[in-house]
């Protein structure tokens, strides 16, 4: 499994919200950051973040096993490495 | 390092070249209101080539101050096509280089921020940006001197978790700065490696309770 680390402060929680709603994604805790878990691939619309571009761009605190195969103002994207 | 005291107090001064003291005066003084608390009238100083100098300093609040030097007599020899009157550069720097060294003075609110965007627009140099980053909102402008000035306010306190973060990211950083080609992609996925590691026994501090007690 690959997984997307994002810290837990008010302006990245809809990161973690949104790419919780894809049912093949599981989310968890690791001390202070949401443990985003996926098998193959998790894509995260901005839009439906809300966020504004210096919190999107910013929100990524770490990957395992996984590379980021889209990041622009439309979707973050990562798959399985 | 743990354990190590933190003495520093903030900045004493910052200091910078200027060619045009007039302007620059105009701009710190007249325009954004900051007042000149200290200045120096240098001569006969060093080596006798040394030109005399005005060095010359404004508050910026919390008693740290903006100083600038000026050098009577002396022009550096004109190069490049971008940048301050101090780096100059030709046009195969990109923009982005350029632009990223800067001054970033705080303010305490919303209102002290406007305050300043209504002196700024009132002035030779307008506001050129107006942003909301991560947890601070901006406002931006060049100096006479070619100088980014950028004017903050905290959006909201920066929290623990947020400087755990940065010193997992300064550690990852350096980790992937022994490869021969660091990039991003090997940076997070270091990070991750150290949240793992170091994250998953933090515990959230306890907010500080505003008691109203004072505090020794």
């Amino acid at each position: 499994m690959s997984a997307l680390y994002v810290l837990d402060v008010p302006e990245n929680r809809p990161v973690a919200e949104v790419a919780a709603h894809d049912r093949t994604v599981s989310l968890r805790r690791v001390g202070p950051y949401f443990e985003i878990v996926f098998d193959r691939e998790v894509v995260i619309d901005r839009r439906a973040t809300g966020c504004r571009p210096a919190v999107w761009y910013s929100s990524v605190a770490g990957t395992r096993d996984a590379r980021i195969t889209q990041w622009d103002k439309d979707s973050l994207r990562l798959e399985s490495a | 390092m743990a354990g190590t005291p933190h003495l520093v107090r903030g900045v004493d001064h910052v200091a910078y070249p200027t060619l045009d003291p007039a302007a620059t005066v105009a701009f710190y003084r007249d325009a954004l209101g900051f007042p000149v608390v200290h200045s120096i009238c240098a001569a006969g100083w060093g080596p006798a080539d040394h030109p005399d100098f005005i060095h010359f300093f404004f508050d910026i609040g919390n008693g740290d101050r903006l100083a600038f030097f000026y050098y009577f007599g002396y022009e550096p020899p004109r190069r490049g096509v971008k940048g301050d009157v101090y780096a100059r550069f030709e046009d195969d720097v990109p923009d982005f280089f350029v632009s990223s060294r800067h001054l970033a003075i705080h303010v305490d609110g919303e209102a002290d921020l406007m305050e300043y965007r209504r002196r700024l627009d009132s002035s030779r140099w307008p506001v050129e940006l107006q942003v909301q980053h991560e947890t601070i909102e901006s406002i931006y402008t060049h100096d006479p001197n070619g100088y980014m000035v950028e004017i903050t306010r905290a959006l909201r306190p920066v929290t623990p978790q947020e400087d755990l973060d940065a010193n997992l990211t300064i550690d990852a950083l350096l980790d992937v700065l022994r490869a021969d080609r660091p990039t991003m992609d090997a940076l997070l996925a270091r990070k991750a490696e150290l949240i793992l590691e170091r994250a998953a026994g933090w515990a959230v501090p306890a907010p500080k309770l505003a008691t109203g007690a004072p505090t020794r």
